[in-house]
């Protein structure tokens, strides 16, 4: 039995005329950015509560540089620097600005003035010289570009009270940056799931050298300010293993012998044991450990110090530490920065690097097979916060690193002045890189283009497409935008089409149904509306202690066999132990999870993926995940029935039922909330979803972000550059529970039509429908397009000149320019402009002449709003202005229309309304579609949503149509039948109807009901495209292309086919020439040039006749006129001028 | 009222001021040509253009 769904009419008009200060309307709808939001939060405040964020973790990262002066022969006197802290400030006016009241820049004020909104950036650059004072100095790096109501911005944690006076949406959530005026979004992507070893088959990895196989391990480690390394262990065919990393973009491979000697102080034996852990039987394995033991013995290095020592003098170069670092300082530093970042202790490193070798063992011996990289299981995302942090900490080191350059470069150029103990010399130095200081026009630069300029690479893929435009086309739209997460570019290019595959991992945490189909399809996918994305690292510190007492043996005992496995801790070793006590620790850890026993050690945000002993399987083991950026979802726990977080990496082994007769005792630990958890928004917004053809789902997802409707509440306050906008917007009588759970009636996206299904004068062809004609005049998808003009004279002025061009309507202005315009040079409001109508007029105050801007636009727009925008100080004449148009769309022919079911189809006509069908209620419908629509399509949703309309609208209800609630034995014909049949009509839907022309009545019962229909902006008006004679290119005298230049549509070469094939000459020369480039040109009969014949002046100069003659033949007598192509004479002159010479024959 | 005061002292003046209303408090502003674009009232650099006084005739069709 579905719930009464409700219109809620009068409390949703309360709440629009108070609107709260306490809480919002659908705070649903503030969790869906929530990702974004508190990502961007973390880099001030990486968890709750916490002082320090993730640049402040970024400056100790970098930690301190220092430079030598070569003083006195050796290093000399050592300046050391780095940056103590770094403060991102609230988006504040200028200390120039005097005049205003408040200090605060809202949101609204970078929209409207089309400016970014950014905040202050400072750092405390603190120096030393030797072992002296140390001198801090704080230094601005630029106005940062501040995510709206993250918690630096001005609305951070206002409700709609407070946002609405800010001229903002009632609900609005944020997530997104401003950047000149537009709204531009970091999108999340897809990236390996970090701290977790997967195992790798590539055919690629043998380019790495010889003896190179295709095994290795991968581990992409992240650091805790987030940043990543990725490293990677090589199987080699003679046995040993490699460890691949890249450091700035270059690639470098190491012994992992090396390494596991350099961490630690080591033996082999210890090394061996390690790998072994007391499995001697494994000859396969104690083979090669052998052998990599052995094959190290070249290096003849013995002891930690020679191994770091040697990896020191080989990176010296490559990782750039101060010169008095020793070999074994640098070494140190190596293993620091570069292997496996997400550990600090050079013990766990080392027991990490073990299972790495280990892992890459069992691969090649087939004990275990590849994971698959395109899986959920092993992914994560990329948040759009640390993403934005890493550019930061990127760009300030950029600026250490700039300023060590140029210190370095003064040193050895031997510049005078260079004076350490001189603290100006280094402020000098400052200003001299003050480039690199400015991190803030970076970032913007970064957030405009969405391009990535880094000299590491940032351990990504990809150096572009990482921002969108959150383009406000629909609420569908917009909201789709953030909830959408791509694969990276890298893989859209790949001829392989398994990345696109829909996997079942992904099952709960993205939605089937929301992606694209063509080039982006299984690429850029949508996360199902209950999918979280964890920001925040959970406590954990607790967890290896409550695994101990669970039985889990510590790292230093390992040993135990066969069956023994791994258990880790964020990809840290924390002990072994057998795989059946595994699986008892794992549901331990579940209950005290999701119970909250233990003072809460387990919080809820932590995976436990255990991964069970197999034949060839998954590499077991007790991963356990409390990191940020994981995907989890709610489920139900049916131990306890709480809620519980589930991962993307433990669902994998987990049994969680979906429906209630799904469960198996015993072995069910989980349910689904509800099986409309596993669908992202968009989708869940389609009625009825699961009676139509899954494509049809894909359509309406697609659709329902390209219809005409309700972009925003605050339309006067926005500046977008084209915004559609439906005039009768209604809220669905059918709709899904969730649609006010997200409150879309706020932004009415279509109209309630009544529908009738029949084949109708034959207009309704080919998914054509008819448009009942007075149903459009009353107002049936009237639409309206906003466009956006901006005017700035600051683009007619040269730099260091006065203001000469200010808006304005000099003496000298005609009449007709001042019919449009007022004396302020600015168009009325109100007034209707055509093509070439003065949009405003300014005053050249060279010349004195007043000048005017055209209005260019084929369709007749009305000045809706005029914006006068002043500059950031409020100092400067007005020199910049935003018009806004208004261009009216009523429906016409040719415009599209669809219902929520993938059912789009073209008016074809607006039928009057005497002449439509009716039925015996004396109802019209407002739309007629062929029945033909629906027998290869199967969108049944479409007819029970006819049927639910229907009854909805006799019976005055709201009808819920959230998918899964029917099934076989309570079907939606019944329901929704009796419910007609209680209202007095036709059980089945279908009614007795009759010709609106004869007036008689059908020999069947047509279908009539009421769906919703939202009308696409796909207008004609944007579209149609018609030209007799127009503009020509003046090379090849052919018509141009493009609607904008009025050009024509090409008649190609299969065009040409078919017309020859017909047989249909003339027409063939109608339309490739005379329709074309038909041209006269004389011809020189005797030679066959049309290059030689020009005209004579002598002769005929009086009679104004001119004579042609030929130059080859020097005479007029063979002189003759032929039509030819133009594109031929050019043709000719071309061959002319590369020797060729061009005859031809003629006859009478 | 205001409007009326200007016309009345200085009419046919060379630089008429025209009235805006600021988009942040909503007051009114006179601003004159070359003046920079700022409320008296909070110091706001955005204005609107007020609707035209003049009768805008839709064509009725």
């Amino acid at each position: 039995m579905p719930p009464i769904a409700k219109f809620n009419t009068l409390e949703r008009e309360r709440i629009f005329k108070n609107p709260s200060d306490k809480s919002f309307q659908t705070p649903a709808l503030q969790e869906l950015v929530a990702p974004h939001i508190e990502a961007f939060n973390s880099l001030m405040e990486f968890g709750k509560g916490s002082k320090s964020g993730l640049l402040d973790l970024a400056i100790q990262d970098i930690g301190p540089k220092a430079v030598f002066d070569m003083a006195g022969g050796g290093l000399g006197n050592k300046l050391t620097f780095w940056v103590d802290e770094v403060t991102l400030n609230k988006p504040m006016l200028s200390e120039k600005e005097r005049h205003s009241t408040t200090r605060q820049i809202y949101p609204t004020e970078a929209r409207e003035r089309l400016n970014t909104y950014r905040g202050k950036l400072q750092a405390k650059l603190a120096w030393r010289v030797n072992d002296g004072p140390v001198v801090v100095e704080t230094r601005d790096m630029g106005l940062v570009p501040v995510m709206i109501r993250s918690n630096r911005c001005n609305l951070e944690g206002a409700f709609p009270k407070e946002l609405i006076k800010h001229h903002e949406e009632s609900e609005e959530f944020g997530g997104y940056f401003l950047v000149n005026g537009i709204e531009k979004l970091i999108r999340l992507l897809i990236v390996p799931r970090r701290n977790h070893v997967i195992a790798l088959i590539r055919s690629s990895f043998t380019n790495r050298g010889p003896t190179y196989s295709t095994f290795g391990t991968a581990i992409r480690c992240a650091r805790p300010d987030q940043t990543s390394q990725t490293n990677t262990v090589h199987y080699l065919t003679d046995g040993g293993s490699m460890l691949r990393f890249a450091w700035r973009k270059q690639e470098y491979l190491v012994p992992t012998m090396l390494i596991l000697k350099a961490l630690i102080d080591t033996s082999d034996k210890e090394i061996f044991d390690a790998v072994m852990l007391g499995d001697l039987e494994n000859t396969f394995l104690t083979d090669r450990v052998e052998l990599m033991l052995r094959s190290f013995k070249e290096y003849n290095l013995y002891t930690r110090e020679q191994c770091l020592a040697y990896l020191g003098d080989k990176f010296r170069v490559v990782m750039n530490f101060p010169e008095d670092y020793s070999d074994i300082e640098v070494g140190e530093g190596l293993l620091r920065k570069i292997v496996l970042v997400h550990l600090k202790s050079n013990r766990d490193k080392f027991n990490l690097l073990i299972f790495m070798i280990r892992k890459v063992y069992a691969l090649v011996a087939g004990e275990c097979s590849p994971d698959n990289p395109d899986s959920p299981q092993h992914q994560e995302v990329l948040l759009g916060g640390h993403l934005y942090g890493s550019i930061i900490k990127e760009k300030i080191e950029d600026w250490l690193n700039g300023i060590r350059a140029q210190i370095n470069q003064d040193v050895r150029r031997k510049v005078t002045g260079v004076d350490f103990m001189n603290n100006q010399y280094f402020t000098k130095t400052l200003q001299k890189t003050s480039g690199l200081q400015d991190v803030g026009s970076k970032m913007s630069y970064f957030l405009a283009t969405g391009n990535l300029v880094s000299n590491t690479g940032l351990d990504l893929q990809q150096a572009t497409g990482y921002t969108i435009v959150a383009e406000k086309l629909n609420f569908y739209r917009f909201l789709a935008h953030f909830r959408c997460i791509h694969r990276g570019s890298f893989f859209a290019e790949l001829k392989t089409t398994t990345v696109r595959k829909l996997l079942p991992e992904a099952w709960g945490f993205l939605c089937p149904v929301h992606t694209p189909d063509g080039s982006p399809c299984g690429l850029l996918n949508h996360l199902s509306h209950t999918c979280k994305v964890i920001t925040e690292p959970a406590d954990v510190s607790r967890v290896p202690a409550i695994l101990a007492s669970l039985g889990v043996s510590q790292t230093l005992v390992p040993a135990r066999g066969q069956r023994t496995i791994v258990v880790q801790l964020d990809g840290r070793i924390v002990g072994y132990c057998s795989s059946e006590e595994a699986k008892k620790v794992a549901d331990a850890l579940r209950h005290y999870k999701v119970s909250g026993t233990h003072q809460g050690a387990i919080p809820l945000d932590v995976e436990l993926g255990y991964v069970p002993i197999s034949q060839g399987g998954q590499y077991p083991g007790l991963y356990i995940f409390s990191s940020p950026a994981r995907m989890m979802r709610p489920v139900r726990y049916l131990a306890n029935g709480k809620t519980d977080m589930v991962g993307s990496f433990e669902q994998v082994y987990m049994e969680i039922a979906c429906m209630d007769d799904e469960i198996r005792p015993g072995e069910s630990t989980h349910q689904e909330l509800a099986p409309t958890s596993m669908l992202s928004i968009l989708a869940n917004l389609t009625p009825f979803s699961d009676f139509n053809q899954s494509p049809r789902n894909m359509y309406q997802c697609q659709m329902g972000k390209q219809s005409m409707g309700t972009p925003a509440t605050a339309i006067k306050y926005r500046t977008d550059n084209k915004m559609y906008r439906l005039q009768t917007g209604q809220t669905p009588i059918v709709r899904p529970a969730l649609n006010d759970t997200y409150g879309i009636d706020g932004f009415p996206n279509g109209m309630n039509a009544v529908v009738a299904v029949i084949s109708y004068t034959g207009y309704d062809m080919e998914d054509a429908m008819i448009l009942n004609k007075s149903s459009h005049e009353r107002g049936f998808g009237y639409g309206t397009i906003y466009k956006s003009e901006i005017v700035d004279l600051g683009d007619f002025r040269v730099r260091g000149e006065p203001v000469l061009h200010h808006f304005g309507l000099g003496l000298d202005a005609p009449r007709s320019w001042r019919e449009k315009l007022d004396n302020d040079g600015l168009p009325c409001i109100g007034v209707t402009l055509k093509e070439g109508d003065p949009i405003c007029a300014y005053i050249d105050d060279t010349t004195g002449k007043t000048s005017i801007k055209k209005y260019k636009g084929m369709e007749d727009g009305i000045v809706d709003d005029v914006r006068l925008l002043g500059s950031d100080n409020g100092d400067a004449e007005l020199q910049k202005i935003h018009i806004k148009f208004r261009i009216t769309r009523s429906p016409i022919i040719g415009d599209k229309f669809s219902s929520r079911h993938g059912q789009k189809g073209v008016c074809s006509q607006k039928w009057p309304s005497i002449d439509m069908p009716f039925s015996e209620s004396g109802i019209q419908p407002d739309v007629i579609i062929n029945p033909h629509a629906f027998p290869s399509r199967m969108t049944i949703g479409m007819f029970v949503e006819s049927l639910a309309g229907k009854s909805g609208a006799l019976h005055g209800i709201a009808q819920d149509a959230t998918p899964f609630t029917f099934n076989e034995t309570f079907t939606a014909a019944d329901y929704f039948g009796e419910q007609l049949k209680s209202a007095g009509y036709n059980y089945h839907g279908n009614e007795p109807m009759y010709s609106g022309i004869t007036g008689q009545e059908f020999k069947v019962d047509i279908y009539l009901g009421v769906v919703y229909y939202q009308r696409l902006r796909h207008m004609v008006a944007d579209k149609y495209q018609v030209r007799t004679t127009g503009p020509v290119h003046n090379l090849t005298m052919q018509p141009v292309k493009g609607r904008k230049r009025a050009g024509g549509i090409r008649f190609g070469e299969m065009e040409r086919d078919s017309l020859l094939a017909h047989g249909v000459s003339y027409l063939l020369q109608d339309r490739l020439m005379n329709c074309s480039d038909y041209s006269l040109c004389n011809i020189c009969t005797k030679c066959g040039s049309i290059t030689s014949p020009i005209s004579t002046h002598a002769s005929a100069a009086l009679s104004g006749v001119r004579e042609i003659e030929c130059r080859t033949c020097q005479t007029s007598s063979a002189i003759d006129q032929i039509a030819l192509p133009y594109v031929f004479r050019y043709l000719a002159t071309e061959l002319m001028s590369m020797g060729i010479k061009v005859t031809l024959k003629t006859q009478p | 009222m205001n409007y009326n005061a200007t016309q009345s002292t200085a009419p046919k003046a060379p630089a008429p001021a025209m009235t805006y209303i600021c988009a942040e408090c909503g007051s009114d502003n006179e601003i004159k040509p070359k003046e920079p674009i700022r409320c008296k009232e909070c110091g706001y650099r955005i204005m609107y253009k007020k609707r035209t006084k003049r009768m805008v005739q839709f064509e009725a069709r």
